[in-house]
């Protein structure tokens, strides 16, 4: 007794079976390609379930590639029949072929999804190891620099002048138009919330006290760290992290140079001197928007700012600010560089690690800010 | 002819007539023009600096010639509209040369982005399919957890060809398919290039500065010189072109396989 049952899913009969005391014909039919493996899969899956079947037939395909054998051969593992006991039947020779490799393919294909997503208490646990990590490396390479500048004492004509002026001039000089943009333009706005209220009280003058004070002790030396640490330290980090994927840095060590000479300590020295000059820079010219401010609105004019600000500001207020520059600067600089020298092997690090850099210098900055402030005020200063 | 090719043996898959490529003053090709058909294993030699990868590059429509017409899969690629040119890029996969697999990517989502962008197939067909494509190109199954960065030079190639796979290409473009590879890798390279050849009834267009991928797999050499085409046809006609680069570039393995002669002339 022979009966024939269709899927009739699509108007294309893809899939068909014929059953017999045997065992059953799977019939392909149509397009068995991968833009109509859905269809197929479909169709498959329509066909009843019990039947055993011991051969296939591809007759009337007019499409067959290894995604449709797969979709046909998993179809058959799942209904629990080893696939190499169906016996292909009419295929067309590159057909057949194709079916044959995908056969030897299978033990390849689980079919399971790819790895789970790490759950919420995993995350928090691999970024605290990371987050440890991390400290741990900045340690290390901190006291690796310290070596380096130890070494360097001991032999300062390992010192490399050249390497150094280039680097001043690339975190130095070429950072003062920016730096002459933000602090003056924060000169101007911090004179004008203060004249505000210190107008009310009749107190104008006292403008002169809050910018020049407030600047040089506090938003110069943090306004121009944070430039320099979005500018310089991301800068430092994509250069040494593109020389390590260039392998440079391997070079500069193969010809017995030292790249903590080469590239660490210019890079490092540059920035501690560089940072204090841009500091003194935000000083002066905020002074400059914070009197231009004063004269258009509260109408004191720049001889009585100069005035006042000789009576208002002590040298210590403006030393605080400038020994807290090359702190900063330190820190930038070693947090820049040891992330470049930790790029990995693919591009897509540098981006990481150099946008890593400059939220950590940033970070670090401020909680360096802030410890000074607490100690000063200590210390009474 | 390949036992698993289909019977349009003669189709011409692709045409190029009359490629011209000027940068500046100097002149790359001076009308360089081919055909390749259905079902072959083509490859493209030449010097350095003869434009074998400028050419590449103008066929798959990446970088526009200065004059003349490209025909793949027949769409002339520098005509065609956007709708087309996108549609004939989803019938051909391509290989670069370190592979540019996606680097935030692993293997198996690598190989499973053109399918995913150009597809709807559901999960429990992709991923199966992503497997198998793995698996065809000759990497274990463990390797679809692997980002790039963890890949070998070898299996970084490998895993491109899985990708170029992904959505049964008619064709298959490979840049210099074993350079970097250790001989024994090369070697199985080109069974892997001529299996999809054969087996799976892919035109493949390489190029290639590598003599023995030449003289073992490849069923038509195209020899780029001076702008032009300076012999096409299989290997062996190819060896007996009167040429001076030819002649010199073949003549390293007439070396080798002459022994004595090795330190003649």
């Amino acid at each position: 007794m022979t009966t024939t049952v269709r899927s009739l899913t699509t108007q294309l009969q893809l899939a068909s079976l014929d059953s017999s005391p045997n065992g059953a014909t799977l019939r392909l039919a149509g397009d068995w390609r991968l833009s109509h493996v859905d269809a197929a899969a479909a169709a498959l899956s329509a066909l009843p379930k019990s039947s055993r079947v011991v051969a296939l037939d591809g007759r009337a395909l007019t499409g067959f590639d290894t995604a449709g054998a797969l979709v046909v051969l998993r179809y058959l593992q799942e209904l629990g029949t080893d696939p190499k006991s169906a016996t292909p039947q009419n295929f067309a020779p590159h057909h057949r072929r194709i079916l044959e490799v995908v056969s030897g393919q299978l033990g390849n294909v689980t079919g399971a999804a790819q790895t789970a997503q790490p759950g919420f208490f995993q995350t928090i646990g691999r970024n605290v190891v990371a987050l440890w990590d991390l400290i741990v490396g900045h340690v290390q390479f901190f006291g690796y620099t310290a070596a380096g500048v130890g070494a360097l004492l001991t032999h300062p004509r390992r010192l490399r002048l050249k390497e150094l002026a280039a680097q001043f001039e690339q975190v130095g000089i070429t950072a003062i138009p920016v730096v002459l943009l933000v602090t003056f333009l924060i000169g101007v706005v911090f004179a004008y919330l203060l004249g505000v209220q210190a107008e009310k009280y009749g107190a104008s003058i006292f403008v002169v006290d809050g910018v020049a004070i407030g600047m040089a002790r506090e938003f110069s030396p943090l306004l121009v760290a944070v430039i320099i640490a979005g500018r310089s330290g991301a800068a430092f980090t994509a250069q040494l992290g593109t020389m390590r994927l260039t392998e440079e840095t391997d070079a500069i060590r193969v010809l017995g140079l030292s790249p903590m000479d080469v590239l660490i300590l210019p890079r490092l020295f540059a920035l501690i001197v560089a940072l204090p000059l841009l500091v003194f820079v935000g000083d002066v010219v905020s002074n400059l928007g914070g009197m231009l401010m004063a004269d258009q609105a509260l109408g004191i004019v720049p001889a009585t700012y100069i005035d006042r600000l000789h009576k208002a500001l002590r040298l210590k207020d403006v030393i605080v600010g400038l020994v807290k520059a090359p702190v900063f600067a330190f820190f930038i600089a070693i947090i820049g560089m040891r992330m470049g020298m930790t790029v990995s092997s693919d591009t897509r690090s540098i981006g990481i690690n150099t946008t890593s850099t400059v939220v950590q210098g940033i970070v670090s900055v401020i909680l360096l800010d802030a410890l000074f402030a607490v100690l000063l005020q200590k210390l009474g200063i | 002819m390949a036992p698993g090719a289909p019977a349009t043996d003669n189709e011409v898959v692709l045409e190029v007539d009359g490629i011209v490529t000027r940068f500046g003053a100097q002149t790359i090709h001076d009308g360089v023009s081919f055909r390749v058909h259905r079902g072959q294993l083509v490859a493209l030699i030449g010097g350095s600096g003869t434009g074998k990868s400028v050419l590449l590059r103008e066929i798959i429509g990446l970088m526009r010639p200065t004059a003349g017409t490209v025909r793949l899969l027949g769409t002339d690629v520098w005509k065609a509209s956007a709708g087309e040119l996108a549609a004939v890029r989803r019938r051909f996969g391509m290989m670069f040369q370190d592979g540019a697999l996606f680097s935030s990517l692993d293997v198996a989502h690598n190989v499973a982005v053109p399918l995913v962008e150009h597809t709807y197939l559901r999960p429990e067909v992709l991923w199966p399919l992503v497997q198998l494509r793995i698996g065809l190109a000759g990497l274990g199954p463990e390797t679809g957890a692997k980002m790039p960065s963890e890949l070998s030079g070898g299996m970084r190639k490998r895993a491109a060809i899985a990708r170029a796979l992904a959505l049964e290409p008619e064709m298959i473009f490979l840049d210099e398919p074993t350079s970097g590879l250790d001989p024994i890798t090369a070697r199985a390279f080109d069974k892997l290039v001529r299996f999809l050849v054969d087996d799976l009834g892919v035109t493949v267009f390489l190029v290639t500065h590598d003599l023995d991928t030449l003289l073992t797999v490849v069923d038509r050499v195209i020899v780029l010189a001076k702008g032009k085409v300076l012999a096409d046809g299989p290997v062996s006609e190819v060896m007996q072109t009167n040429d001076e680069w030819v002649q010199s570039y073949f003549s390293v393995r007439t070396q080798i396989g002459g022994g004595n002669e090795t330190h003649g002339t």
